[in-house]
């Protein structure tokens, strides 16, 4: 068994493991007592395994396997002779020796239990002070409980290998102390616990960039500050062409060539990454600063009025707020084409919503609201990533715009960014945003977003109880004009909801003197029947079954008239 | 129940009734009184009712007046007519 062990010579995760195991510190073996074999528990207690349990049980599964074996182990010293025939270490050294090293995934309840014996063992040696030979054996279970522990894919397996390794390398020293000294078992347990954790940070902004799929991040490349400004220019020129948009589409798609991303947003993915290399000395303070705040958006919106080179400055601003704006991001690299495309792509976009913006700014505030509430669905997003605040603000500039025309474009756009939000940083949306509104050129759709401008006006504006009294209303008029089969007036449908109105008025008072004359403050369906019979619609001829069967649909006919269904049941239960 | 799957099968219903819609506006008239759970499809009945007459009658009287289309007044006259019938 420890023969076997000590001719791993390489440090595999199970001889690094075990060493681990051997040389963390035992904590309270509380919570594994009660599920350990009866025999063990009937030991007297130590003052060693006293202390053990004494510590705090926050660590890993890990800590408290280990801990939960070596505090066994301690008072339970003699049980080893008793264990050593069809024991569990024997059964983890037979597993050790023919199970795969790198079966990561391992049942738990295989290796946990039986790990957790022979860590009683080995760390029974241990206690034995100061064998150098000793440690080498204590490293097989760590090393077969890490297939278990670390169910993570191999890249974090080899990540933790060299964790390992340096955490050996510091944990070797305090294990050759007795176990019995705390201090060297919270050495060893802070080291694993410290190990543990910087093993969770470097992968959690992986997944939360992309949790849908696991993929390595885009290659970066160097971005070149001049080439970006003269794509910049060249972008607003080409833009500035009305209809003219072969020219824009080339560019993305050779970007989106090279990023094999699940979605389309690779270019705003890169660009962000492009900003943050650009340094833009002139604007980076006061963007740094308004990025927080909506200032930006009135700034923006000044550069919108003027003219593409205008835009072009306006541009270069946003990109450098972009720079400023993404601190955390240390993707230095990013291909300049890479914005370059994007902005072309977003070009078109951006210059109908800014189109429409210019032609629009007295609107502005009726759909300040609307663009409120634009700006917190993008912004739920985007607290997702890392950099949230700003590019929040300059979100909320793009929804200000989109909010106005509402056009189609817009929407596409906006989508995109919802659905690139929680891969993507915020950065790269934000680049996607900056350049959308910053163009501003002669609009495609200009026309059809201003005439549907008016439409959304008025939906923004306050809701009344008037608003959904006067839709239930106009719903009933919509059947009138379709029972009349006549063509109708404007006039003549508001008349009829006027006569729908106090019709309602006479129903309500009908209902409640039948209700009130049944001694009953609810209505039922006997008051309706009653009330229809007055009216002259219910006869003896004419029943309210047959009203019901000739003018509502199934489903409600199904609720009112009761009908006999298998079971010897009736529904609805009279 | 068989009433149950039959509805969750098909869930378009053609021309539902403003189920909510009637209920506020009851709640909103007699707030100290309560609908009845079916009542109000019984009331979009009897509005259906209602309105159907009144379409009826507004067009007789649009082809009286030998009107092409229906106008306010006619549907003002009829209204006339159609209150005083459904006075319960």
């Amino acid at each position: 068994m420890a023969d076997s062990d000590l001719s791993d010579n390489e440090p595999t995760t199970r001889t690094l493991l075990r060493h681990v195991l051997d040389t963390e510190a035992p904590r309270t073996p509380r919570r594994r007592q009660s599920t350990r074999a009866g025999v063990q528990r009937a030991q007297p207690e130590s003052p060693f395994s006293m202390r053990l349990r004494s510590q705090t049980k926050t660590t890993p599964r890990r800590q408290s396997h280990r801990a939960r074996s070596i505090g066994r182990l301690a008072p339970h010293i003699q049980t080893k002779g008793q264990l050593k025939e069809q024991t569990p270490r024997t059964l983890l050294e037979n597993i050790l020796l023919t199970a795969p090293e790198s079966s990561m995934v391992m049942p738990e309840s295989v290796v946990k239990p039986v790990p957790a014996p022979q860590m009683v063992q080995l760390s029974s040696r241990e206690s034995s002070p100061g064998s150098p030979d000793l440690q080498l054996p204590e490293l097989n279970p760590p090393t077969a409980m890490a297939p278990s522990l670390l169910t993570s894919g191999k890249r974090k397996k080899r990540l933790r290998l060299s964790e390992f390794q340096q955490g050996m390398d510091q944990g070797l020293p305090l294990s050759q102390e007795p176990v019995t000294e705390p201090p060297a078992n919270t050495g060893a347990s802070s080291l694993t616990s410290s190990l543990n954790l910087t093993f969770a940070t470097p992968l959690l902004p992986q997944s939360v960039q992309r949790p849908g799929l696991s993929r390595r991040p885009p290659p970066r490349r160097a971005v070149d500050v001049d080439i970006f400004l003269q794509d910049l220019q060249d972008t607003s020129v080409a833009t500035a062409l009305p209809g003219d948009r072969t020219p824009v589409a080339t560019l993305p798609t050779d970007t989106v060539l090279e990023d094999t991303q699940p979605f389309s947003q690779p270019l705003i993915g890169r660009s962000p990454s492009v900003h943050h290399s650009l340094p833009h000395p002139s604007l980076s303070a006061e963007r740094t600063v308004s990025r927080r705040t909506r200032s930006s958006g009135p700034g923006l919106q000044n550069n919108s009025p003027e003219k593409p080179a205008q835009l072009l400055a306006g541009k270069a601003e946003k990109v450098d707020a972009l720079a400023m704006g993404f601190p955390n991001t240390s993707n230095g690299t990013s291909a300049e084409d890479e914005l370059k495309p994007l902005l072309d792509r977003d070009g078109e976009e951006v210059e109908e919503i800014m189109e429409e913006s210019m032609s629009l700014d007295e609107v502005k505030e009726a759909a300040g609201a609307q663009a409120s509430a634009r700006a917190e669905e993008p912004e739920a997003h985007m607290e997702v990533t890392e950099a949230e605040g700003a590019w929040g603000a300059i979100e909320a500039k793009e929804p200000e715009r989109s909010s106005r025309d509402k056009d189609a474009e817009g929407r596409t756009a906006r989508p995109e960014l919802a659905s690139s939000a929680p891969d993507i940083p915020q950065a790269r949306q934000l680049e996607f945003l900056e350049p959308a509104p910053s163009t501003s050129t002669a609009g495609l759709s200009a026309e059809p977003l201003s005439a549907r401008l008016p439409t959304r006006v008025r939906t923004a504006g306050p809701r009344l109880r008037q608003d959904p009294y006067k839709m239930g209303l106009s719903h009933y008029a919509k059947l009138f004009s379709f029972y009349a089969k006549m063509p109708m007036e404007k006039k003549a449908l508001e008349m009829v909801e006027k006569c729908l109105d106090k019709y309602f008025q006479r129903l309500c008072d009908d209902l409640d003197v039948f209700a009130a004359h049944a001694g009953r403050k609810t209505v039922r369906l006997e008051d309706l029947e009653l009330l229809m019979r007055r009216q002259g619609l219910v006869t003896d001829r004419v029943s309210l079954h047959v009203l019901v069967e000739q003018h509502l649909p199934l489903e409600y006919r199904q609720l009112l008239i009761p009908c006999a269904f298998s079971g010897n049941t009736v529904f609805p239960a009279q | 129940m068989a009433v149950a799957a039959t509805l969750s099968q098909r869930r378009r219903v053609k021309r539902k009734a403003p189920r909510g819609f009637l209920r506020r506006v009851f709640k909103r008239q007699k707030p100290h009184l309560h609908l009845g759970t079916r009542c109000d499809l019984l009331v979009h009945l009897n509005c259906l009712l209602f309105i159907r007459r009144l379409a009826e009658e507004s067009r007789t009287d649009a082809c009286k007046n030998k009107c092409g289309i229906i106008k306010d007044q006619h549907v003002l006259a009829a209204a006339k007519v159609m209150l005083k019938k459904s006075r319960g």
